[in-house]
């Protein structure tokens, strides 16, 4: 719409003779949707006041010195950021928050594929094992780590009770800078696979079957079906699926601060924990929002990545 | 041929329903644990998982009430979640009713972008300003300025739900009002508005759960007398470890709203938390 109105407007200045004709396209939106700008201004006001302004106010803090006494020392231009990329512990919290964001996303891109898959056919039952699958995710965050910090337990947790039934070896979950990152990922995984799978059911249901019937005709096994007709139809779905967990996953926070605090020994410590401890615990807020910022323009980097990704592939199919 | 037929589908069914059970005991596993530990001795819950004769008990809830006044947790929960939810339905009906009217695609994906920044990124200047205003001492404050925190999550969660409401609605009942000389606000406030109460029911309802389930903003803005649920039941962890049964207590409590709601608006909340992706 508006890139219409931009083009009209140019031609208009160049050539005046045929401009005529285009100025009534202008003529703008119908009458219903005339005079409504009143009902958005109170919405856009808020918005402006509590995400616009605090993001501003995190930029002045990152190029100037809080101290923790609350003055501030005022403009110190990027010597937060120069600290940041020198201080070891940020590119641990790098790593920690990319290696969560790829195994978790992985296992419940691929998990949730195949749970999708199975929520996608129909028989009897299937809404309230739909609405089952529903249960995780919408639980809190904070008791879904206590829950599974009880299951954790060293000695009388759930996990290990089982592994010694079984006749394996406990293991120390949270305890050990080796194994707690996995343990963590374990949660968001339980806690976020049949998320996609929901979506992923619910892409499958309303596929097309024609182009599976072609395939079906020209030979292709069940399996070729589902590889290389019912995937890259899935991918829009798909794509909507994995932007939505790849944000949430890159703001790893909840589970990490309620089970390990980002130990032991930093190796739970996400960007979002870290940049949390550095304005609460550290009471460094300059540091801090040159870390928030940071982890912003990791999101939105990332976030950008695949919805440009997804642009190509709706070009494509 | 035909019991042929019958055979195999019910084989098919059969592998379907295996991996129902399998995945159904994976992933409400760990819930149904929660509510089991929270009706457990705590000398049951530290003993064996497989003793599931043990006798049961209210009195890890009987606990929270009596010396922790968890009801007090409870009515600030109820309040930061009910002010936000109010304010975000307020705000982001008519927001949401402009953006369809003006097809504002633009508009929308800003308010995507908002579920996308990092809390955290809102909390330090929040706490800044939270300070500079005397909000940690004064307890009407502490709730103005919860509500409004929790409202970045609240307000584009509104927009975000409602939007495809709005979008179902022709635009020939608005003209006929236009014609009888109804204004912008009456237009919607009569005709539109009516029209989309469900939608404004899920938008109640999904932000109501995102709120009460929000941890971070209370985590770092609150004091002692504005503690919502979630951010109690984290404080228990360092008050007493071993009372694994009070922790799972307070676990259920926080989960409760969301689960009743799971029953009976499955459909919405799977249309909710996936934010529209798929109608």
């Amino acid at each position: 719409m508006t890139t219409t109105s931009a083009q009209t407007t140019a031609g208009a200045s160049q050539e005046p003779g045929p401009a005529a004709g285009r100025t009534r396209r202008r003529a703008g939106p119908p009458p219903i949707a005339r005079g409504v700008w009143p009902l958005l201004m109170p919405a856009m006001v808020v918005t402006g006041l509590l995400v616009f302004l605090p993001v501003i106010y995190t930029v002045w803090l990152s190029i100037s010195e809080r101290q923790p006494s609350g003055t501030n020392t005022g403009f110190v231009g990027w010597s937060n950021f120069a600290r940041m990329f020198e201080d070891p512990q940020f590119w641990n919290s790098v790593q920690v928050t990319l290696f969560l964001f790829i195994v978790c996303l992985t296992v419940e891109t691929v998990l949730g594929l195949a749970l999708g898959f199975l929520l996608s056919i129909d028989v009897p039952g299937r809404r309230f094992f739909q609405g089952l699958m529903l249960v995780p995710a919408i639980t809190a965050m904070v008791a879904v780590a206590l829950v599974w910090l009880l299951i954790y337990d060293p000695t009388l947790g759930a996990a290990n009770q089982i592994l010694t039934a079984i006749g394996l070896d406990p293991v120390v979950w949270l305890g050990d800078p080796d194994i707690a990152i996995w343990s963590i990922a374990i949660v968001d995984i339980w806690q976020w696979t049949p998320f996609m799978a929901l979506i992923i059911a619910a892409g499958i249901r309303s596929l097309p079957s024609e182009p599976f019937e072609a395939a079906s005709i020209d030979g292709a096994s069940g399996w070729a079906k589902a590889r290389r007709v019912g995937l890259p139809l899935l991918m829009p779905v798909l794509s909507v699926a994995v932007l939505l967990r790849t944000v949430d996953l890159l703001r790893f926070f909840d589970t990490v601060y309620v089970m390990t605090q980002g130990g032991p020994v930093n190796s739970t410590m996400t960007l979002n924990v870290f940049g949390y401890r550095t304005a609460f615990v550290d009471q460094q807020a300059s540091y801090a929002a040159a870390l928030q910022l940071s982890l912003l323009l990791l999101v939105v980097v990332v976030a950008g990545f695949f919805t440009w990704w997804r642009r190509r592939l709706s070009i494509e199919y | 041929m035909s019991t042929d037929i019958v055979t195999r589908r019910r084989r098919r069914f059969a592998g379907v329903y295996l991996g129902y059970l399998i995945a159904a005991l994976i992933f409400s596993g760990p819930v149904l644990f929660m509510w089991w530990s929270a009706f457990r001795h705590n000398v049951d819950i530290t003993g064996s998982i497989f003793d599931i004769t043990a006798p049961l008990t209210f009195e890890n809830f009987t606990n929270l009430f009596d010396r922790f006044a968890f009801l007090y947790y409870i009515r600030n929960s109820f309040i930061i979640a009910g002010g936000s939810t109010l304010a975000g339905l307020v705000l982001g009906a008519p927001a949401a009713y402009v953006i369809v009217r003006r097809k504002m695609a633009g508009l929308g994906f800003l308010t995507l972008l908002a579920r996308m920044a990092p809390g955290v990124l809102f909390v330090l200047p929040l706490f800044i300003l939270s300070v500079n205003i005397g909000a940690p001492s004064n307890t009407a404050l502490n709730f103005a300025l919860l509500i409004s925190a929790h409202l970045i999550i609240t307000l584009p969660l509104c927009i975000w739900l409602l939007v495809p409401f709005f979008e179902d609605i022709p635009v020939s009942l608005e003209e006929a009002a236009m014609l009888d000389g109804c204004s912008v606000w009456d237009r919607f406030r009569a005709v539109v508005l009516p029209l989309v109460l469900p939608g404004l029911s899920v938008a109640v309802t999904l932000s109501f759960i995102f709120s009460w389930n929000y941890f971070l903003f209370a985590l770092a803005l609150a004091n002692n007398d504005t503690l919502p649920l979630p951010v109690i039941a984290f404080n228990f962890i360092g008050q007493g470890a071993s009372d694994y049964g009070g922790l799972m207590a307070a676990s259920a409590l926080i989960s409760l709203p969301a689960l009743i709601l799971t029953i009976f608006a499955q459909r919405w909340l799977v249309r909710g938390i996936t934010g529209g992706a798929v109608k």
